[in-house]
């Protein structure tokens, strides 16, 4: 069954194209990694799946659900590359009331080995948003996880984490693909387009690899135009 | 689902708003709602009670009941052309970029979750046009027929409607995902309509919403259709919640909490960059014109490169300011001294647009202080360009006034002073970019001034820029003085130039001293403080 789904998916901004025209299925309880240089289109790509940005043709579907929809949104978990969090909550009120918003009844446990996994356990109380880059990240990342999801869109998680910071969400993202979850992650970490099952890569907007990565050498995929 | 979701956030918004009261300095708070009633308050009273309590005439009376509805018409128009150029924008909503990420993206129900914020928007608006209405409404009631009480009442009530459409046609024009041209456009005929109303007496698109702010004198039933219709379109936009951008949400979240805090901190600077991120306005990306080879200095060369990528929106808006600066002018002319105030608010606000290259020199200081050059030169070299940008509008104010004045005895006159107050009520604008520029003599959290002048120092920071555009603009007094004096107003001219010309190059100087004399002010006062400490400790 197909998770995620574009059919002719297109964006420009005024006359610039940052998406061509994509037709893309990633099937479920696939891994995906999605690489390409500064500007290739990878986050327009994911924001246009998570719906946080609208496309200029073309459509997204997340299951069978239109990208943005009340179903996709059950459906999808987005972790983005810059974290917002509430300035006046607790990162232990963040993740009560992000879970919560998903149902997720018996959330304090769930929410407490995230936050030991993380390495996060002791600031539980203190306000997010007086946390460092990596710190944040670390939240974002017990933020997206406390809550149930089928697709797991993430954009940039290794930046600003340290080395126990990259063990816990590599582990995290292991345990997600083996309970059948989707990932789709774009990143700039090589060395972790070895992890998945399948890789795709975008130039100046349009997909120039969509394979395995044992087939291809990455670092040249990665190279602008 | 959704309503758990739903009840969960509301009580995530009752524990917030219980944070939010508890951080609240009450004593503060309760002071200053006495200041703005102490102060706010008595203005009106004065105001009121300058106004003469005779009634106007009848000739008045007849001009008010025949043209009242369509100029007052004139305000909702515009209102409904603001608000389509909003929500073609993206607005009129602003949320948290919390609430975009973790609430807009869970799967509660988007309509209900965004009722409370579309509520807020409609509600503020309203309360303010309200008393908006109801204080000019209750200052008309003076001198019409019918109790100020009832005035303000039909001010009040016109200023509601006006308000709950313009909270509605922006939230219509966001769900269609109106182009900005379209916006702009349909929102322009809305008020050449109803300026035509006004000029050929045809019915106007407003005209019921204008006639519904008289009805503190008379009554038409018929003018109900306007709150009706008001009515019908937000609940309209409100409809149409669902299909509310995330992207444009998202954009403007944190942009409008930014230009919050720079309102907050009379920040202008601030202020205009992040109006023109709301409006997505991008400076071009292909100049209009290269940069000419003869031109070599490197600070005049940026300067060139910076005005010659200026949008189109931009120059739109500074011909606009540079048209209405020659209106006002013209106005002053003929007598209509208060109409100087408007000039100089428009020359300064084409000064501010203008000055891009100086304000982009002032927003990044690290590289400023970094460069082999003293920072006074630096920026008076930034002026240059955009003193020779002014010149077209120069022409165009010129232009404007003479078409005002509708006599070709101003073209002479007009043309020896255009230039010169243009470049000096522009200078306004320069006082105003570098004044607010981090100061880079400043060595410590040294403060010469108590906090009890902090008033005064915030009222002359935000005054005196206007006050040297007004200087400027005031050099057309002389040309009046002359006329009325029946002596040569081409003298006059000639000399408001020169005084025009000295005040810009004054401000110039202050640009190029100003460092130098902000260091050795602060000497001075250090002396004067160690010699103080001196003298106490031998005592």
């Amino acid at each position: 069954m197909t998770e995620l789904g574009t059919r002719q998916l297109t964006k420009t901004y005024g006359d610039r194209p940052a998406l061509e025209p994509l037709t893309l299925n990633v099937e479920s309880g696939a891994k995906v990694a999605l690489v390409g240089h500064n500007g290739s289109g990878k986050t327009t790509l994911m924001k246009m799946a998570a719906g946080l940005l609208d496309p200029t043709d073309g459509s997204v579907k997340i299951g069978r659900h239109a990208a943005g929809s009340q179903e996709a949104r059950r459906l999808l978990s987005w972790l983005s590359d810059t974290p917002t969090f509430y300035e006046d909550l607790s990162l232990w009120e963040h993740l009560e009331f992000v879970a919560r918003l998903h149902g997720v009844a018996e959330w304090e446990s769930r929410a407490e080995t995230l936050l030991e996994r993380v390495g996060l356990e002791q600031r539980r109380d203190d306000i997010p948003t007086t946390f460092s880059r990596g710190l944040r990240q670390k939240a974002a990342i017990s933020l997206a996880f406390v809550r149930p999801f089928q697709l797991l869109l993430v954009d940039e998680p290794f930046v600003g984490l340290d080395e126990p910071g990259k063990q816990a969400l590599l582990m995290l993202f292991e345990e997600a693909s083996q309970r059948g979850a989707t990932l789709v992650i774009a990143t700039h970490e090589l060395s972790f387009v070895k992890q998945v099952s399948r890789l795709l890569a975008l130039r100046d907007g349009g997909l120039i690899y969509d394979g395995s990565p044992a087939d291809t050498d990455v670092h040249n995929l990665v190279l602008p135009g | 689902m959704s309503d758990a979701g739903l009840d969960v956030l509301y009580e995530l918004r009752k524990r917030r708003k219980r944070h939010r009261l508890g951080d609240i300095e009450w004593f503060d708070a309760a002071y200053r709602v006495y200041l703005v009633a102490l102060f706010g308050g008595g203005t009106v009273l004065w105001i009121s009670s300058s106004i003469k309590d005779e009634t106007v005439g009848a000739d008045t009376l007849a001009n008010v009941a025949t043209n009242g509805p369509a100029l007052i018409g004139i305000v909702t128009a515009l209102a409904f052309m603001a608000a389509l150029r909003s929500g073609a924008q993206g607005g009129p909503l602003a949320l948290e970029a919390a609430d975009v990420t973790y609430v807009m993206l869970s799967p509660v129900d988007r309509v209900r979750a965004l009722l409370r914020p579309v509520s807020q928007r409609a509600r503020s608006a309203a309360a303010l046009a309200a008393v908006s209405g109801a204080i000019i409404g209750q200052l008309v009631g003076r001198r019409m027929p019918g109790t100020p009480v009832a005035w303000a009442a039909s001010g009040a009530a016109f200023g509601i409607t006006t308000a709950l459409l313009w909270a509605g046609t922006a939230l219509v024009a966001h769900a269609i995902r109106l182009p900005l041209w379209i916006a702009t456009t349909v929102g322009l005929a809305g008020v050449v309509w109803q300026c035509a109303a006004l000029a050929w007496h045809i019915p106007g698109p407003a005209n019921l919403a204008g006639s519904l702010a008289m009805w503190g004198w008379r009554q038409h039933p018929i003018d109900l259709l306007a709150p009706l219709v008001a009515v019908i379109v937000l609940i309209a936009g409100v409809a149409l919640l669902q299909r509310t951008s995330l992207d444009a949400l998202a954009r403007r979240s944190s942009l409008v909490a930014q230009l919050r805090f720079a309102v907050t901190m009379q920040d202008l600077r601030t202020v205009i960059l992040l109006r023109r991120q709301l409006n997505q306005e991008h400076t071009r990306g292909r100049p209009w014109l290269r940069v000419p080879r003869w031109v070599t200095h490197p600070i005049p060369r940026r300067g060139v490169a910076s005005v010659a990528r200026f949008p189109t929106s931009r120059l739109v808006r500074m011909t606009a300011f540079a048209a209405m600066a020659g209106v006002f002018q013209a106005m002053v002319i003929r007598g209509t001294t208060p109409a100087l105030i408007g000039t100089a608010f428009m020359l300064f606000l084409l000064g501010l647009e203008v000055m891009e290259p100086l304000s982009q020199e002032v927003d990044q200081p690290d590289r400023t202080d970094s460069l082999p050059i003293e920072r006074g030169e630096l920026l008076v070299r930034h002026l240059v360009a955009p003193a020779v940008a002014l010149l077209p509008f120069a022409v165009i104010a010129g232009i404007s006034a003479v078409a005002t004045l509708g006599t070709t005895r101003a073209i002479t006159p007009t043309a020896i002073l255009a230039l010169p107050t243009v470049l000096a009520g522009a200078a306004g604008g320069v006082v105003s970019i570098v004044r607010d520029a981090p100061d880079p003599t400043k060595t410590g959290a040294q403060a010469f001034v108590p906090p009890e002048m902090a008033g005064v120092t915030s009222a002359l920071r935000i005054g005196l820029p206007i006050f040297v555009s007004a200087l400027a603009a005031a050099t057309i007094l002389l040309v009046r003085q002359a006329e009325r004096a029946g002596s040569s107003a081409t003298g006059a001219a000639i000399r408001g130039a020169i005084g025009a010309v000295l005040l810009a190059a004054a401000v110039g100087y202050w640009v190029r001293r100003r460092d130098e004399w902000k260091r050795k002010f602060r000497q001075f006062m250090s002396d004067g403080q160690s010699y103080t400490k001196q003298q106490r400790s031998t005592l």
